[in-house]
């Protein structure tokens, strides 16, 4: 009957899956890289990675991919390369992105190649090239380790403005009789972006960066993007925590030679393919924290009452706290806290030779309800 | 998956394994089908199978899906048995696994990695055409075919006096080709559109297509063309980039011959018969894509269906539909008038503008000529304006209650044609069976206590059956 009098009435519902956007980060420290050369050297896990990528792509009609190299001194697009690259870079270093522009004029036309493939191959070729190439000895001198949080930051913003990008208020035409008629509030597209982010990453130790990257990690856990860390090498706290704290898969392959079948199972399905797959996780996650002073990982540390900045010592300058400026005297804590334990154990004394009993026993029927009658 | 999608994929599961096996050889071919037939989740079996050195055993594949998504697992697997993608094997020591067609996985890699010689991603034209065409001529083009082919549908049995027009423009072939499909049938010269012909015309553009095409290729070898070449020759037009020029040197005879057809429909664009380039047009190049995926770009419904003279990029939908029963239609395009026509008395016409009502008379009306009032609602649905759109649903709950109302007065009965399972011989028998199909989606009926279930597919659970009576 049910069929009859129109009750089941459906509301389309949209079976299609969101187009997802990946971001990859892909951490290209060199000095991290030559470690692994004799399993896996650089150039290999890139053409791995390309692979990868094109599986992306096929896996959904819209899939749009972003790659960004997280080097020793500056986090550099590869996929999509700005707009403004190497012809006019603002005063201030930043690069201009406008969003995905079409750079297949330059592309050979590949008959094997599906084409959109082999766009994307060749873009990201090229800037890993030229970013090799602008890598000076004084460079690596300087540090080794990489800019994560920086590519994170880089990584988040493009997916937020993709999102926007991807639902845009429809606006109507001029031509359209309509036009004056409708109001400000229009039709958003219905099918919104699922985007997720994908750290490459070779590099141990980057608690120095653990105030920007724990941001990043709060801004996509705010919008819902898992973070998914594949660790070719090293251990850092950092990273499991953001896997962790975002839903995203963590891998820690102990062959990483095998890269491209741990990308292609752990690392491809999408948010919707993930609703009914297992996904690897961390398992134990590391929680310390990185103190703000020195970016050490503690396991005790002090905490502004004020910001909840993390200090590794007590003397802090002008007992000022170093983050949000507020008077923070940590030594007096520190000092005060055996004197604290002992009158305690007095007072704990005095209580039960007061009460009688400790208040858990005491508190029941015996005492309390002659009184009530 | 979208709906345009999911009739190829019909088609698709139903051919033997020899030409599925064929079919893979192009890797072209192979991407297609991985890009644009299969379940979502089917796609991430594929990869995570693709780069496996050993068999994908039955326990690990098990354990990698959670228990609550037990119903798509097994759809998936069907779909990809189905199409010969994955195979269930069982080695010595009784260990059940699956595996990759190796035709399949090969041609996959090589479209993944770009590598090999096999050309099935189209070869460009090396010389500069002098006058290559611009996009928006192609899409033109294209429109302009497809709606011709449209009109001569639904024009003639409408009445309208321009369908003498249309019919000069569509051809011989195409017209052959729509009376195979049964889409229009001629009966005393006069030409007149069926049922399966009003599926068609509802349908959006990209699903047209691939009805039409679906037509073509099961037509295929009266035509004396190999059924294999055409859908390798389909899928590789749909990996192709609009508004490039591609070379036909490199196309066998019955490519070639295609061609000649597939410009007729507006598939294709060449510049004279004897042309050595071709340019694909958007109807081809979305082939393998959903519209839906266009959506961003430029929405293949607007480049195709919008109206003939103000080709506006937002012409999304045009019809505002009252509670009243009033329907308004911004549109002048003949054709959108001409199908709103089938089911709508139409009252007023203005430049940018028709009006009407939906009446108990025009909906039994559309309902005799073979129109489903599921048809009529989706069509609404789907050309819903703008501002219709803002409210869920998109159509006034009464308006689609008494439409569906009207169509049940006549008939009360709902067939569907299938198999009937019975004479089991244990309950368990029973459920095992009835439970498959169930979890396939091909249960339509089932009585426990009688022991009967009714499906509307049969293949996978035959197959089913041999596997368990192997055992």
């Amino acid at each position: 009957m049910n069929a009859i009098d129109g009750t089941d009435r459906r509301i389309v519902a949209d079976e299609e899956t969101p187009p997802s956007l990946l971001a990859v980060v892909l951490d290209t420290n060199p000095h991290a890289w030559a470690h692994l050369s004799s399993t896996l050297p650089l150039s290999r896990a890139i053409a791995n990675l390309l692979v990868f990528i094109n599986a992306h792509l096929a896996s959904g009609n819209a899939n749009e991919v972003a790659v960004i190299a997280s080097h020793l001194n500056k986090a550099e697009w590869l996929y999509p390369t700005p707009k403004s690259r190497l012809s006019n870079r603002a005063p201030n270093g930043d690069i201009e992105m406008n969003g995905t522009h079409r750079e297949g004029g330059s592309v050979p036309d590949n008959p094997n190649k599906y084409r959109p493939f082999s766009v994307i191959e060749s873009a990201i070729l090229k800037n890993v090239a030229s970013l090799m190439d602008q890598t000076s000895e004084k460079n690596l001198k300087a540090t080794p380790t990489t800019l994560i949080g920086g590519a994170l930051s880089l990584a988040l913003s493009y997916i937020a403005k993709s999102t926007l990008l991807h639902s845009p208020v429809e606006s109507m035409s001029h031509e359209n009789p309509l036009a004056h008629l409708a109001d400000a509030e229009l039709r958003t597209q219905r099918t919104p972006l699922a985007s997720r982010i994908l750290i490459i990453s070779v590099s141990g130790d980057l608690a120095n960066q653990y105030i920007p990257v724990m941001n990043s990690i709060f801004a996509a856990q705010r919008k819902r993007i898992p973070i998914d860390i594949l660790k070719l090498a090293g251990d850092t706290v950092l990273l499991q925590q953001a896997s962790d704290a975002t839903g995203g898969v963590y891998m820690k392959p102990e062959r990483p030679e095998g890269i491209l079948q741990y990308l292609m199972m752990g690392f491809l399905p999408d948010a919707t393919a993930r609703r009914s797959l297992i996904m690897p996780s961390a398992g134990g996650v590391d929680f310390r924290a990185a103190c703000f002073c020195h970016r050490k990982v503690v396991d005790i540390g002090y905490v502004c009452s004020v910001c909840l900045s993390i200090f590794c010592e007590p003397s802090l300058p002008d007992n000022l706290c170093m983050t949000c400026g507020s008077y923070l005297s940590l030594r007096s804590a520190q000092t005060a806290t055996p004197a604290l334990v002992q009158r305690k154990k007095k007072k704990k004394k005095r209580a039960t030779g007061a009460d009688s009993a400790t208040p858990g026993g005491s508190t029941p029927a015996g005492s309390g309800t002659p009184m009530h009658a | 998956m979208s709906a345009s999608s999911s009739q190829a994929l019909e088609y698709l599961e139903l051919l033997p394994r020899q030409t599925h096996t064929k079919l893979y050889e192009q890797p072209a071919t192979a991407l297609a089908v991985y890009r644009c037939m299969l379940p979502h989740l089917a796609k991430s079996i594929v990869m995570a199978m693709l780069y496996m050195p050993h068999p994908f055993s039955v326990g690990a594949l098990n354990d990698w899906f959670r228990p609550s998504a037990k119903k798509d697992k097994e759809k998936s697997l069907a779909v990809l048995e189905q199409l010969h993608i994955i195979v269930l094997k069982q080695d010595a020591n009784n260990q059940r696994s699956y595996e990759l067609y190796p035709g399949f996985q090969r041609s996959l890699r090589q479209a993944l990695q770009g590598s090999g010689t096999h050309r099935s991603f189209g070869v460009p034209a090396n010389t500069p055409d002098q006058d290559k065409v611009s996009v928006a001529f192609l899409d033109e083009y294209a429109r302009r075919k497809w709606e011709n082919i449209l009109f001569y549908m639904v024009g003639s049995t409408v009445g309208l006096q321009t369908g003498s027009r249309a019919e000069n423009e569509i051809g011989n072939g195409t017209i052959t080709l729509l009376k195979m499909g049964e889409f229009i049938q001629q009966a005393h010269g006069r030409v007149s559109i069926t049922r399966a012909g009003f599926t068609f015309v509802l349908q959006e553009t990209n699903a047209q297509v691939w009805s039409l095409l679906i037509v073509y290729l099961k037509h295929a070898p009266d035509l004396g063309m190999q059924e294999t070449e055409v859908l390798s020759f389909l899928f590789m037009l749909g990996s192709l980039e609009l508004g490039q020029d591609y070379t036909t040197s490199t196309l066998s005879p019955t490519q070639l011959q295609m061609l000649e057809d597939l410009s007729a429909f507006g598939i294709v664009y060449r510049s004279s018969k004897n042309a050595s380039t071709f340019y694909p047009t958007r109807l081809a190049v979305t082939l393998t894509s959903d519209a839906g995926a266009l959506a961003s770009a430029e929405p293949i419904s607007n480049a195709l269906t919008g109206s003939s003279s103000t080709r506006n990029s937002s012409q999304q939908g045009f019809i505002i539909v009252e509670t009243n029963y009033r329907i308004y239609a911004y549109t002048s395009s003949l054709l959108q008038i001409a199908v709103l026509s089938l089911f709508t008395k139409l009252t007023t016409r203005f430049p940018n503008l028709v009006s009407g009502k939906l009446t108990k008379e025009s909906i039994t009306r559309a309902v005799k000529l073979g129109i489903s009032s599921q048809q009529i609602i989706s069509y609404l649905n789907s050309n819903a304006h703008p501002q219709m759109q803002k409210q869920r649903p998109f159509l006034p709950p009464t308006v689609m209650d008494q439409i569906r109302l009207w169509e049940y007065e006549g008939e009360r009965v709902e067939t569907s044609i299938g198999y009937l399972m019975k004479e089991f011989h244990s309950d368990a028998e029973y459920r095992d069976l009835a439970n498959y199909a169930e979890s396939l989606g091909v249960l339509v009926w089932r009585n426990d206590s009688r022991k009967v279930f009714f499906v509307d597919r049969v293949e996978q659970i035959s197959l089913y059956l041999k596997k368990k009576a192997q055992r």
